[in-house]
């Protein structure tokens, strides 16, 4: 994928496919790595599955559950010299505390580094898509931080709905208003 | 034209090659495997460097014809294994991209 935000919009979908209520995106940067995590309280992996979802072979079938993101997103970490892990927890196994953990390190300085790109509009295909789950986003940098909490916004919309297009307008601002002051 | 009329035309090196008698058709060129799932004709040649194990995943989901890894690029023999396995016929190039681009060209 051109961008970061790709993977991440596609990770994140397998959290919404995952059924999670909570999806935590976090993103941290230094001047010289990048450092992503989505982690979700959805059903989780049995461990015999979460071994076969890098093999892009346990994706390609036409039943396949996840798409060829995740090998992906493994193979633009790993040609920067960054690393990829995942980590998951089956609700089957761990009835109080399922749930799964993507992370993947990039090495900024790399030239094969694939920039983030557009993620304030995955944030809100994401929140647009599935209002319904506790979205938290983080991001880090030296320069400073963006954050968004839609439990926060809910608190203070009391019954208007996340998707409701004023609401979607206001997130796009101001996501794009932190980015502007962080520049 | 076959793909392995190709390999005879053009001098280049089979070393997965499950299914000789795939018809060519076309030519797609790229590196950034999600650009080229999306893009890649069905029964053409796809050139790419990239030489890991997704590239077997992505000609099985745009049913190229086969792979040419150009540049003098080569693959671990654990990737031909699971070529052969799937059907993918890989087919490696000394040449650069567009050369063999070029030659696949003069074929087709």
């Amino acid at each position: 994928m051109k961008e970061l935000s790709l993977n991440i919009l596609d990770i994140a979908m397998n959290s919404v496919k995952a059924e999670a209520d909570t999806v935590k995106i976090t993103l941290a940067e230094t001047d010289e790595s990048f450092e992503m995590s989505i982690s979700d309280n959805g059903c989780g992996m049995k461990e015999d599955f979460l071994k076969t979802v890098t093999d892009p072979f346990s994706t390609t079938r036409t039943t396949r559950k996840v798409g060829m993101g995740i090998p992906f997103l493994k193979l633009a970490a790993e040609q920067t010299g960054g690393s990829f892990s995942i980590k998951s927890k089956h609700k089957s196994e761990y009835p109080d505390a399922h749930g799964t953990v993507t992370r993947a390190v990039f090495n900024k300085n790399s030239i094969d580094f694939t920039p983030l790109g557009d993620i304030v509009s995955t944030l809100v295909t994401l929140i647009q898509g599935s209002p319904d789950i506790h979205w938290v986003f983080v991001h880090t940098c030296p320069r400073g931080e963006v954050s968004l909490d839609t439990d926060e916004l809910k608190a203070v919309l009391g019954d208007v709905p996340l998707d409701n297009t004023e609401v979607i307008i206001w997130i796009k601002g101001y996501l794009e208003e932190a980015y502007a002051e962080m520049a | 034209m076959t793909v392995n009329e190709l390999v005879e035309k053009c001098g280049f090196k089979a070393v997965s090659m499950p299914r000789p008698e795939r018809e060519i058709d076309g030519c797609y060129i790229g590196d950034l495997l999600s650009w080229v799932m999306g893009r890649a004709q069905e029964d053409s040649v796809w050139i790419t460097i990239m030489s890991n194990i997704n590239i077997i995943a992505v000609a099985t989901l745009t049913d190229v014809s086969c792979i040419i890894l150009a540049e003098g690029v080569t693959v671990d023999s654990e990737i031909i294994k699971v070529a052969l396995e799937k059907g993918v016929n890989i087919l490696l190039s000394d040449k650069r991209t567009y050369e063999t681009a070029v030659a696949v060209h003069e074929l087709i």
